[in-house]
């Protein structure tokens, strides 16, 4: 029997190997594997084995099929074709059927994400209404009804007194007059201007405003928290640069200036202009006129504030051109986020 | 406000490149927007703050470069022009009268009198400034005038002096009906609000705005009247505002001139019309409030670390402060006293002269900490997380989310056959887009739409998320959460052909899908309703626990038409702000079954007027607790079915949780469903 078996090995595996088409390889298959082939013969033989020899040839048997099989299936992957080429052959190259994703809009995306970052600085998000009045809006935040520190705010009105924020500090005065100190906050939202719609104005927009009061809040802070959030917005080698500058509700006030993400100053830039720099937001510390008005004692507290333009800050992140397809929805665009 | 570098030297001595000193300003806080480079000079774009009108002139910036380059500042001497006290002839020999009537709108008015002057064109050196600050040149005096606007800050105007009616000055509120021509060549309607300046007929300027043309100074004139004042700000800004007219003039005036500064300005011009046009000085009358302001604020040293978290020495405080022109009054340890210049009305309390010890030591120099303010529990309120959730899973499915604007047209919520009663009205739109705020969604969807059907993109599955507002009452008013979900076109478009038009179901899925995922129990979408924007036969209200949380529905074919769209559209409009009260994102783990089920399926054929709702409600009504789950797997109508009747089928899936269901558990069971659909809604089996 074990003469047999090796027998069966030899020619086997020579007669695999001198095959020359799948036809060929085929018909080895048969004759050593097939229902009726020489292998399948000897496993048949078995039951007249004596018992002490059963183990043994059994376990020789399985082995020669193992090799068999595998010197037949090597040589049939090894020429095109073998069984793979009776099977109708696929174009591999057709395109694939993917189920759409959708996408959020750039702006929430961008809102999404610069809260995630004041979230991971311990801030917690509020949100506040649309329609305000002319307190919340101005006077709270000392910004005088008739003086042109209002000039930048100009304001929709639904009724006297009544208007679309034009803003989302409005929020800052509504949360401070519930709540104590010490908190971090970060109000994101919808406000209204009447500017006549271009490539860079909206009547509508986005902000998103930051406000953190506590007993040891400092200039020093506003510029740390706002150094992390623009590296982790817009990369970890931009610079940042804080401009003196006026804004009623806050005291010292800076405008915030990123290093251009297209150049790096001093050229010919259709971004920056050749500046270099990039206005972002505009932060400072409250004003005590602000705490004043809420009920703080400004000897005690202090705070640090910051807003910024969602739509800029999109703008600038993806490079979009004009403000306008923000609102235009064409598919192609919200395809891109 | 333009700054020309060379006519800045003139006032301090700059070391600097043009390019270095538009850094040094823009880190002060002037910041330079741009710079015109010129052959012999550059002229800086200069956006200068509302607090400070001070920079409003060259005098004023020239300070600011002195203190942060510790040069000094060189002010142009009046000392050999006389009149800067006033010259009061006794009144027979008065040659011109004024006088103010609203002391409140006007406290101080000067008039200089200059007689035999030569107007003419203005020489090259007084051009070229003129031309410098963006203005053109018109003759000697009024170029003078403008010059030494740009120079002190302080505007001015001169009046032809033969051609004020009884060679007189009237400081009022205008008449009713009044009109004035001004020197801008229109004529404009003043009402009883506004401050004008008058002859004894009729109005000759419009205080602190602008000049009369009838009495402007021309080639014929001889005498003038050179007026130098202080103007109420809010009222110029109100007669500004409302003559739609800015100038120079008001601009500074509204942010408050140096009522302390204008005998200065007005000697200064004075001197240089002497120089340049010739004359002879006459009277100088100065009416109203002359004592000086003598304001002192202190600084605590400790404070302003505490505020800046810097380390400035009071040393350096000191020496930042006084170099900006505040007079050190008094000092300790712990503070100083500063006594604050006429020029510096913004400072008025301590956290001012914080900002300004901030701002000339440098932002830059200032370190960057981390707060230390860190909020427990809840960081996200719950209508965002809920957003966040409900663009999540849209997304996922295949939509896209859009932002419309949140004011709308009165004729465009029309087209979309929406009510305007309630609508909120803007007061001062821009344009009829902006009439009013938008009671619904729907517009911006179907806007969107067309959008990117005239774009060639017709297959669309989109939504928003925002507010929508009504009236509530008169001036109240009510935002609310909303979600709007539009499709159209083809489900599927791909080489397989497997395309087809999406439908009512398909946005029915989205909203049952979207609503599972929120945890929303006990929905339905099942009770037809009337909607004009929809289609009558097509359209249903979105319940959740009984109460209507919104509407869905094929939109009315009179509705596209207006939008000019051809294809169907599907919109479903929902009260997020409902919602939110039923909406559960917590998760709890269910024991997976231990037994297995068993499935059978019901092919019958019903009435075409039996509903889906019916079926499944006999169904559940017989199957008992062992039925798990049931699901319609096809339906079809037409071929082989009689004309008016319906075939479906319905997957059945019956599972016992305490033991192993046996063929016969289920048979009884099973049988009692289709005799129960039987003897009910008359189906029968196929």
């Amino acid at each position: 029997m074990r003469e047999k078996i090796k027998e069966i090995k030899t020619s086997a595996l020579q007669e695999v190997a001198s095959a020359t088409d799948s036809d060929a390889v085929e018909k080895a298959r048969i004759r050593y594997l097939g229902r009726k082939g020489l292998i399948t013969e000897l496993f048949k033989k078995m039951g007249s084995l004596p018992p002490k020899d059963k183990i043994e040839i059994g376990r020789l048997i399985n082995l020669l099929k193992e090799d068999v099989s595998k010197a037949l299936d090597e040589k049939a992957s090894s020429m095109s074709g073998g069984r793979a080429a009776r099977a109708e052959k696929i174009d591999i190259t057709l395109p694939g059927i993917a189920p759409e994703i959708g996408s959020t809009h750039p702006i929430s995306k961008t809102i999404k994400e610069i809260c995630d970052i004041f979230i991971s600085l311990g801030f917690k998000i509020v949100e506040g209404p649309e329609i305000e009045n002319e307190y919340y809006n101005f006077e709270a935040l000392n910004i005088p009804l008739e003086h042109p520190s209002r000039d930048a705010f100009d304001t929709f009105y639904i009724a006297d007194k009544l208007l679309l924020r034009s803003h989302t500090s409005p929020v800052q005065a509504r949360f401070m007059e519930k709540n104590k100190p010490p908190f971090a906050i970060v109000i994101p939202g919808k406000v209204y201007r009447p500017d006549a719609t271009d490539a860079s104005h909206s009547f509508m927009f986005h902000q998103v405003e930051g406000l953190a009061v506590g007993d040891n809040i400092r200039f020093s802070d506003l510029k740390g928290a706002l150094t992390i959030f623009a590296k982790r917005m817009f990369g970890k080698t931009t610079k940042m640069r804080f401009r003196p500058s006026f804004f009623p509700f806050t005291e010292p006030s800076a405008e915030v200036d990123i290093s251009c993400i297209l150049c790096s100053g001093g050229q010919k830039c259709s971004l920056c202009g050749g500046k270099g720099w990039l206005e972002i937001l505009g932060a400072g510390m409250v004003n005590p006129k602000v705490f004043k008005n809420v009920g703080y004692d400004p000897q005690i507290v202090t705070g640090l504030a910051f807003g910024m333009g969602v739509e800029r800050i999109a703008i600038l992140k993806y490079g979009i051109t004009d403000i306008r397809m923000f609102f235009e929805n064409d598919i192609r665009f919200l395809r891109q986020f | 406000m333009r700054v020309s570098y060379n006519w800045l030297k003139n006032y301090v001595g700059i070391k600097v490149p043009a390019g270095k000193l538009a850094e040094l300003l823009t880190m002060a806080g002037l910041a330079v927007d741009s710079i015109e480079k010129k052959s012999d000079d550059s002229v800086f774009e200069v956006e200068i703050t509302s607090n400070r009108p001070d920079w409003l002139s060259y005098i004023g910036v020239a300070r600011e470069v002195a203190a942060i380059t510790g040069k000094k500042l060189k002010i142009p001497s009046i000392r050999h022009c006389e009149g800067t006290k006033a010259i009061v002839s006794p009144s027979s020999q008065r040659q011109i009268v004024v006088k103010v009537e609203d002391e409140k709108l006007c406290p101080r008015y000067t008039a200089r009198v200059i007689y035999n002057v030569k107007v003419g064109e203005s020489p090259d050196w007084l051009k070229k400034k003129i031309e410098a600050v963006g203005l053109r040149p018109v003759n000697n005096i009024v170029d003078i005038t403008n010059f030494c606007l740009f120079e002190t800050g302080e505007p001015m105007h001169a009046f032809d002096l033969d051609k004020l009616s009884g060679r007189s000055i009237i400081v009022r509120k205008a008449a009713k009906d009044e009109k004035i021509k001004a020197i801008d060549g229109t004529e404009r309607a003043l009402d009883e609000s506004m401050l004008v300046i008058a002859d004894s007929d009729r109005p000759i300027a419009v205080a602190g705005v602008m000049g009369g043309a009838n009495t402007e100074v021309g080639m014929s004139t001889k005498n003038i009247l050179l007026e130098a004042a202080y103007f109420d700000p809010i009222s110029v800004r109100r007669t500004s505002r409302r003559l739609a007219l800015s100038t120079e003039s008001s601009y500074r005036f509204e942010r408050k001139v140096d009522m302390d500064n204008i005998v200065y300005a007005s000697a200064r011009a004075a001197h240089l019309i002497l120089e340049v046009a010739g004359g002879k000085r006459g009277e100088f009358i100065d009416i109203g409030r002359q004592k000086k302001d003598k304001r002192r604020v202190s600084l605590r040293f400790e404070r302003l670390n505490k505020i800046t978290g810097a380390d400035i020495a009071p040393s350096r405080a000191k020496a930042i402060l006084t170099s900006l022109g505040l007079k050190l009054n008094s000092t300790t340890k712990a503070a100083a006293s500063f006594e604050i210049p006429p020029f510096r009305q913004d400072l008025q309390d301590e956290i001012d002269l914080v900002e300004e010890a901030a701002r000339i030591y440098g932002y830059d120099n200032i370190p960057g900490t981390v707060p230390q303010v860190v909020e427990p529990g809840l960081n996200v309120p719950f209508g965002i997380v809920v957003d966040d959730k409900i663009r999540d899973v849209l997304t996922k499915m295949g939509l896209f989310e859009i932002i419309t604007y949140g004011l709308l047209s009165k004729s465009s919520l029309n087209s979309a056959m929406i009510s305007d009663t309630d609508a909120v009205e803007i007061k001062n739109a821009l344009s009829t887009e902006q009439e009013v705020m938008r009671p619904s969604s729907i517009v911006g969807m179907l806007k969107s739409i067309r959008y990117n059907i005239n774009r060639k993109s017709r297959d669309l599955r989109l939504f928003e998320l925002g507010k929508v507002y009504f009236k509530n009452g008169a001036d109240t008013f009510k935002e609310s959460r909303n979600l709007s979900i539009g499709v159209t076109g083809q489900v599927y478009d791909d080489w397989m052909g497997r395309g087809r038009s999406v439908g009512l179901y398909d946005l029915k899925g989205i909203i049952e899908a979207l609503f599972l995922e929120l945890g929303l129990g006990g929905f339905s979408i099942e009770k037809n309703t009337i909607n004009d924007t929809f289609s009558p036969v097509v359209s249903s209200f979105i319940e959740v626990r009984g109460e209507p949380m919104g509407i869905i529905g094929e939109v009315d074919a009179k509705v596209l038409n207006n939008f000019d769209i051809k294809d169907k559209v599907y919109i479903a409009e929902i009260n997020c702000e409902t919602i939110l009260r039923f909406v559960s994102l917590e998760k709890r783990f269910q024991e997976l079954p231990r037994y297995p089920s068993i499935s059978r399926d019901i092919s019958i054929v019903v009435g075409n007027d039996i509903l889906n709702a019916q079926i499944l409600s006999s169904i559940k009504g017989t199957a008992g607790v062992i039925l798990k789950d049931v699901q319609l797997i096809d339906r079809y109508r037409g071929g082989q079915i009689p004309d008016g009747k319906t075939s479906l089928t319905y997957r059945l899936e019956y599972q016992n949780p305490k033991r192993t269901l046996e063929d016969k558990d289920v048979q009884d069971v099973h049988s009692r469903v289709v005799r129960a659909l039987e003897t009910n809604l008359g189906a029968k089996l196929r």
